[in-house]
């Protein structure tokens, strides 16, 4: 069994293929442990392929994973991270823009006690208003968020331990959040600086209209990560900004009332404010109880065979 | 939606599934639900052209309820111990028909077929060729057709709503003839209507499936009309598959952003009626505020719809994977 794995995801990157499959194994020659390498073909339209089914056959290390159809980037790494079968796994783009020579480094520093280590992009071979910029911010609002302080998230270059990853489940577009992910079922997180390439051949798959989806992803991944097995503690922390609101209309109400008598209909106002935001306080508690049920039939069927219904 | 199954074993199982391989048996499943022709001559047209080929072949009927078998197929299957008859107490439908069929058939390869003549017997070779040739599914397309302009209307309307949910469009989703072999037909998570959307169901769990013209029976050409609660009930379906596709893993996305709309417009219309309170003009009577409220709520609701989503898509995500691997170097 091979000591590490390199997994990397590929989606139309037919011309990238060779160069990268050459320069993944020069870099790891004077690796001391077995290797393999996991090159995943994301439903590619071009003939990506082929070029890895030629690579795979033309080196021994070298495996190639052919999804059904194109499922995503963070899909494709949990299909070569499911299939990878090293003690340690690493990760990295399918564009070249990672550098593989920084490979042993990063497990190196695995070594020394860490279940994640992270690169971080040194000069940064992007467009600045398009992917820098934005990817500044995400980074900056995901530290603040969830305490995690990794400078760059989007890297996709990352070493795990295989550890870390039979305990986390990436789904949608997580790839983004994985220190946060991994901090919350305590892993032990780093950073390193990696070199970064502009990118020679293909282009590239992110727009700037991910923006909106990444923000509506960042709500998910504060729930996730502090309330997973306290549901109910997470809608309740969310619903007493809304109690205090009622508390402050009642209040209003219960002044106006006493004070300026003869009562009017606009006083009204007040205690139907209250009452709006007291039901919207309960109906969110009552939310969070609906996620505690989740959460407990989950636990109890978490051993037994995916939900099938029986007919007859 | 994705394929369901423990870490490794299952998925690697299935990346062997598919790719060309002989066919030893046909299963050919027969869900007698809605309208039923002659079966004994339905039986012997298609075994008929399955023998043609020299394909080896069994014959599951499953009768929903209300469906009792003919007495000349019962006597058949008495005889022909490849024709099996399978009868539900109660009305269950055609995919249980279908799920039931898939359990207890046992050949590599499914072909369901209409309890009527929807197609031409001749229509099965061309359909096998396909398979034969990497496909993991086949579905017939009804073609040319010989339809009323009613008929083809709705069908055309059901296809153009359908056609928007999956990234291939299919030119007749409708006609229930399709090929498919084994380890597919039982991956795929069939259950309510789903049955109606088995090619596009396919496609999207990362299955090849080929369309393939067949001539079209003119007993299927009978024009069909249905209660208004039917359209509806078609209505339903697609709009449940196509949310499904879209949102299976993210339904904060959904929820979050209609709900995040109502809740905007509701904060809106409040800034609006504050700003003319401060301004000295009353606003109890005003049917402006009482849209603001409602918006408001409903806005929060949502939202807090959409966390227990995600809370819920969370718990699965250990046991779900949205890839499927079609083959490995």
């Amino acid at each position: 069994m091979p000591e590490l794995s390199v997994v990397a995801p590929l989606y139309n990157e037919s011309q990238n293929v060779q160069p990268l499959v050459d320069w993944i194994l020069e870099a790891l020659e004077g690796y001391s442990g077995s290797f393999e390498v996991i090159l995943v073909d994301d439903g590619s339209r071009d003939d990506t392929w082929q070029r890895i089914a030629a690579a795979a056959a033309a080196h021994p290390q070298v495996h190639g994973l052919r999804l059904g159809r194109n499922v995503g980037q963070t899909a494709a790494m949990m299909a070569g991270f499911d299939h990878a079968q090293g003690r340690v796994v690493v990760s990295l783009d399918g564009d070249l823009q990672n550098d593989p020579r920084d490979i042993p480094m990063l497990v190196a520093k695995l070594d020394e006690g860490y279940d994640l280590v992270c690169g971080w992009r040194q000069r940064r071979q992007d467009k600045l208003i398009l992917r820098k910029v934005p990817s500044w911010v995400a980074n900056r609002i995901i530290r603040r968020l969830t305490g995690v302080q990794i400078t760059d998230n989007g890297c996709s270059l990352k070493a795990y331990r295989r550890d870390l990853l039979d305990r986390i489940s990436l789904y949608a577009e997580q790839h983004r959040f994985i220190p946060a992910l991994s901090a919350s079922v305590g892993a032990r997180i780093t950073e390193l600086p990696v070199r970064h390439h502009a990118r020679r051949f293909g282009e590239s798959k992110y727009g700037i209209s991910r923006t909106l989806k990444v923000m509506v992803d960042l709500i998910t991944l504060k729930m996730i990560t502090t309330f997973r097995s306290r549901p109910l503690v997470g809608f309740v922390t969310v619903s007493i900004p809304m109690l205090a609101a009622a508390l402050v209309f009642a209040l209003l109400w219960a002044y106006v009332a006493t004070h300026f008598a003869p009562f009017k209909a606009e006083a009204l106002v007040f205690p139907g404010a209250a009452l709006l935001w007291l039901g919207a306080a309960f109906y969110l508690a009552m939310l969070g109880l609906v996620a505690e049920v989740a959460l407990n039939s989950e636990r109890e069927s978490a051993r037994e065979v995916p939900t099938a219904w029986e007919v007859r | 939606m994705s394929a369901e199954g423990t870490l490794m074993e299952p998925i690697v199982e299935r990346s062997q599934a598919s790719g060309p391989a002989d066919v030893r048996l046909v299963s050919v499943i027969v869900p007698v639900v809605e309208r039923a022709d002659d079966l004994v001559t339905l039986y012997r047209s298609f075994a008929g052209e399955l023998d043609r080929r020299g394909e080896e072949h069994e014959f599951l009927f499953i009768f929903d309820g209300g469906f009792t078998p003919p007495a000349e197929l019962a006597a058949l299957s008495r005889e022909q111990p490849s024709v099996r008859l399978l009868s539900f107490a109660r009305t269950f439908g055609e995919t249980a028909a279908l799920r039931l069929g898939i359990e207890r058939s046992r050949g590599d390869v499914i072909l369901t077929l209409p309890a009527y003549f929807q197609v031409r017997a001749e229509g099965v070779g061309p359909l096998l060729d396909a398979l034969q040739s990497g496909a993991d599914m086949v579905v017939a397309s009804r073609s040319p057709r010989l339809d009323s302009w009613l008929n083809r209307l709705q069908s055309r309307a059901f296809q153009r709503m359908v056609g928007g949910t999956s990234d291939r469009r299919f030119h007749d989703m409708a006609c229930g003839v399709r090929l498919i072999r084994r380890p597919v037909a039982e991956a795929l998570p069939l259950y309510g209507d789903l049955h109606r959307f088995l090619p596009a169901l396919a496609l999207r769990e990362g299955y090849r499936v080929e369309e393939v013209a067949v001539p079209q029976h003119p007993n299927d050409a009978r024009t069909r009309v249905y209660r208004p609660g039917v359209y509806l009930r078609r209505l339903l379906d697609i709009a449940a598959f196509f949310f499904l596709a879209k949102f299976t893993e993210k339904p904060l996305r959904f929820f979050g952003l209609v709900g995040s709309v109502f809740f905007g417009l509701g904060a809106v219309a409040s800034l609006v009626l504050l700003a003319e309170r401060i301004a000295g003009q009353g606003i109890a009577n005003r049917p402006l505020l009482l849209l603001a409220v409602l918006l408001v709520a409903l806005g929060v609701q949502l939202i807090g719809l959409g966390l227990v989503g995600e809370i819920i898509v969370h718990l699965r995500s250990p046991h779900r994977r949205a890839y499927r691997v079609r083959e490995r170097v």
